[in-house]
């Protein structure tokens, strides 16, 4: 028994040969990241007259391979901030230290909600940390959507891409959510002027049934999900919720899906 | 029994062991696939007065086919105190990579901001203008990807426009149109604004033609080209729409007019 | 405990209990050795004037170099340690030149002044410990004039990293004298003309040698001409203004 523990997991000397470290060695060019490698899909959001929904499922896919089920990629910042990650996960876990340490620096005396960094703050912070990250030739691989409240407690979203590249309208999705939600969250809330019509009803039940589709419609994406609701009161987050009413009666009429042939 | 195990598999797979795996970088040119740039589509236009300037632009702001938002602004007031920009007298557009396009101008308003604490006197556009020029071809090796159109008033209060590339080649003009529908819009600046293929009817035959002379416009037949220039441009450019964002210069200030184009 | 005042004489950004900086202080009188530099700002433009010490009849006065051009609508007049004098001049010129490379426009004479001051306090050691690029103050004073779009301008730079604008001012050795000279002469309406008289007259008073159009320097700065510095033609001609007595 070989006791020294660098050696365990290789593979055996006796039948491989002796083991080449060589792949240890840190000569050649240093590579940033050049692809993502373990990914979330799709994030979704919509404003509502009081605030502003938030959701994304809870995988983590390795490629085509749903690798991890139980991934929560909404990030509660404070009772006024939340911040949805679609991409990498392993740099949505750096960004997720990064504003744990931000959070400690810029809001431990504070108490007051008041006065801690709202979503406005939060979305200029994050995107001038992206753009920083692109701009070194060392990109962050995500695409973050920013829900809460601004300055003066009004609905805010917005997004912010690998690239640094930022814009805020009334619903907002990522990845694959971009084709297939951003379309049925626009018919309802077409523009800034009507997101004071809409109640926080029916913008959880339009975010609702747009993750519906994603799952139906995404292969990357899976029935449970994680959503958050950020009003005055606070921020609502439940992590373990299921896509409830499926029906896949539409697959019948559509060739290739389920089990007609032409 | 070892045997059995030596050397890679027959058929030319990698084999299983870390030996045969690939240690050194493959040689020659190695392709990155992380390409820092992006094209957000929209277009912007400005056009000089005799005692105005007026810039304008789309607020659409693109990814490929997908409309990100429809009201992503391009104009940005240059130097002004507080979020609302307030006294400013300069503006800047700009179109190509939008989150290049906010740098540029966070870095031009701190400039203008820090001139006037250090001098005691506001910029000039001229000033601004030729700042700005260093400022792109200071990232001359990793250009902002923009396209650039600088407004505002000169000393002698004359409307002044200011265009750009993205590696700082400027020049002062009496009109620009610039970003995805800039070659749908130039050529008919051309001829509105400075009456190219225009002739004095009756003037001669031939080479004896007589070229109509430019003369600066009135403001508000400048204002219907710019909106005739946007409507006609939303028609023809799939990334060009949803609302048209104006920024008027003159010796009052700046005043800011939005209006609605089609969203389809 | 009271610490004897040369105890803070050592280290070069210390206080003093009585909160002076005795180096700087120093400094100050380094400049009152210098020979005499004199401005006179008018509404026409400023006149700047400098003795030379003409110390051996070997010397080529020529050489002596009082007065220089920092750009073209900006010059500066000196009292006290020369090579000092050149660093800031250097730093000044550079700053010019890339004012105009970055806007297009010359750059103003506050602004010139300006970034000359910020020189003044970069001696001794940094908060870190860093290298800096002098061991001690300037030992120097300059007289600035030029020319911008607010019209002529006089500022007097110290050691101390503080400027003023002045209508006239009178720095080193007989500045005493001359500033109050400057004070009874000086009024609103100079002509260019007066100034230089007034200038020279006031030098002929405060200097040790009899004033010639040789043991002294004039240079102008107007909208015109820009900044430019006497001839000896010039000079002879000014000097025969002079009322005699």
């Amino acid at each position: 028994m070989n006791h020294l523990p660098q050696a365990w997991g290789r593979p055996r000397d006796d039948v491989y040969g002796a083991y080449s470290n060589s792949f240890l060695q840190t000569s050649g060019p240093t590579t940033h990241t050049q692809s993502p490698i373990v990914t979330g899909t799709s994030v979704i959001a919509v404003k509502f007259k009081d605030g502003v929904v938030i959701a994304a499922d809870n995988l983590a896919s390795y490629g085509s391979l749903a690798r991890f089920t139980d991934v929560k990629r909404l990030r509660k910042f404070n009772t006024r901030a939340v911040v949805g990650f679609g991409g990498d996960v392993s740099d949505m876990q750096y960004l997720d230290r990064l504003l744990s340490s931000l959070d400690i620096r810029e809001n431990y005396a504070e108490e007051s909600p008041d006065a801690q960094l709202h979503a406005k703050n939060l979305h200029t912070y994050l995107s001038k940390v992206m753009y920083k990250r692109r701009s070194d030739f060392n990109p962050l691989w995500n695409h973050l959507l920013v829900a809460g409240l601004d300055g003066e407690n009004k609905p805010f979203l917005a997004s912010a891409d690998l690239l640094g590249t930022t814009f805020s309208s009334p619903t907002l999705a990522t990845g694959f959510g971009a084709h297939l939600a951003q379309p049925i969250l626009r018919r309802t809330v077409p523009d800034e002027a009507t997101v004071a019509s809409v109640t926080k009803e029916q913008a959880v039940e339009l975010v609702k049934e747009s993750m519906k589709v994603l799952f139906y419609r995404d292969a990357r994406s899976m029935d449970k999900y994680s959503i958050a609701v950020i009003t005055k009161e606070g921020v609502e987050l439940k992590e373990n919720e299921k896509l409830e009413n499926q029906s896949w009666a539409f697959a019948e009429g559509i060739r290739g899906y389920g089990t007609q042939v032409n | 029994m070892a045997s059995i195990f030596a050397g890679a598999p027959p058929n030319g797979a990698p084999g299983y062991s870390f030996a045969q795996t690939p240690t050194a970088a493959p040689s020659g040119i190695r392709e990155h696939s992380f390409y820092p740039y992006t094209d957000n589509g929209g277009s912007t236009l400005g056009i000089s007065g005799a005692d105005f300037s007026i810039l304008a632009g789309d607020t659409r702001s693109t990814s490929g086919y997908s409309i990100n938002t429809r009201y992503a602004p391009k104009l940005f007031k240059i130097g002004g105190e507080g979020p609302e920009s307030k006294g400013a007298r300069i503006v800047l557009s700009v179109v190509g990579f939008a989150a290049d396009g906010e740098a540029l101008k966070e870095r031009l308003d701190t400039i203008v901001k820090m001139y006037k604490y250090q001098h005691g006197k506001p910029m000039s556009v001229a000033a601004c203008a030729q700042r700005l020029s260093h400022i792109l071809y200071g990232k001359r090796f990793f250009p902002y990807y923009v396209t650039a159109i600088l407004g505002g008033l000169d000393e002698e209060g004359k409307g002044a426009l200011y265009s750009y590339d993205p590696v700082g080649s400027y020049e002062r003009e009496q009109c620009r149109a610039a970003g995805a529908a800039a070659s749908l819009i130039m050529p008919f600046l051309d001829n509105q604004v400075n009456f190219k293929n225009q002739y004095i009817p009756g003037s001669g035959e031939g080479h004896a033609l007589q070229q109509r002379v430019p003369e600066p416009l009135p403001r508000k037949d400048v204002e219907e080209l710019v909106k005739d220039a946007f409507t006609s441009a939303v028609e023809r450019h799939i990334e060009v729409g949803d609302g048209l964002q104006m920024m008027i210069i003159t010796k009052d200030g700046i005043e800011e007019i939005y209006e609605e184009l089609k969203k389809d | 405990m009271f610490i004897a005042r040369s105890e803070y004489d050592r280290g070069i950004n210390t206080f003093s209990p009585e909160g002076r900086l005795f180096q700087v202080e120093y400094s100050l009188e380094a400049i009152k050795l210098g020979s005499t530099a004199i401005g006179v700002a008018t509404g026409e433009g400023v006149i700047l004037g400098v003795e030379k010490r003409v110390t051996s009849t070997l010397l080529e006065t020529s050489s002596v170099e009082k007065i220089v051009e920092i750009d073209s609508h900006i010059g500066c007049a000196m009292s006290g340690l020369q090579a000092d004098a050149r660093s800031m001049v250097e730093h000044a010129r550079v700053e010019s030149q890339n004012h105009a490379f970055h806007y297009n426009e010359p750059l103003r004479v506050e602004s010139c002044t300006q970034a000359i001051c910020d020189l003044a306090l970069r001696f001794g050691e940094g908060a870190e410990g860093e290298e800096s690029i002098m061991s001690r103050p300037f030992g120097v004073a300059l007289l600035i004039a030029g020319y911008d779009e607010d019209g002529p301008s006089l500022y007097h730079a110290e050691p101390s990293g503080t400027f003023y604008r002045y209508d006239a001012k009178a720095i080193g050795s007989g500045s005493e004298g001359a500033q109050a000279e400057l004070q009874n002469e000086f009024h609103k309406s100079l002509s260019l003309e007066e100034a230089e008289v007034l200038v020279l007259k006031t030098l002929k008073q405060v200097m040790e040698e009899k004033l010639d159009s040789k043991n002294v320097q004039l240079a102008s700065v107007t909208k015109a001409k820009g900044f430019r510095i006497y001839t000896d033609e010039e000079m002879a001609e000014v000097v025969g203004r002079l009322p005699t007595n």
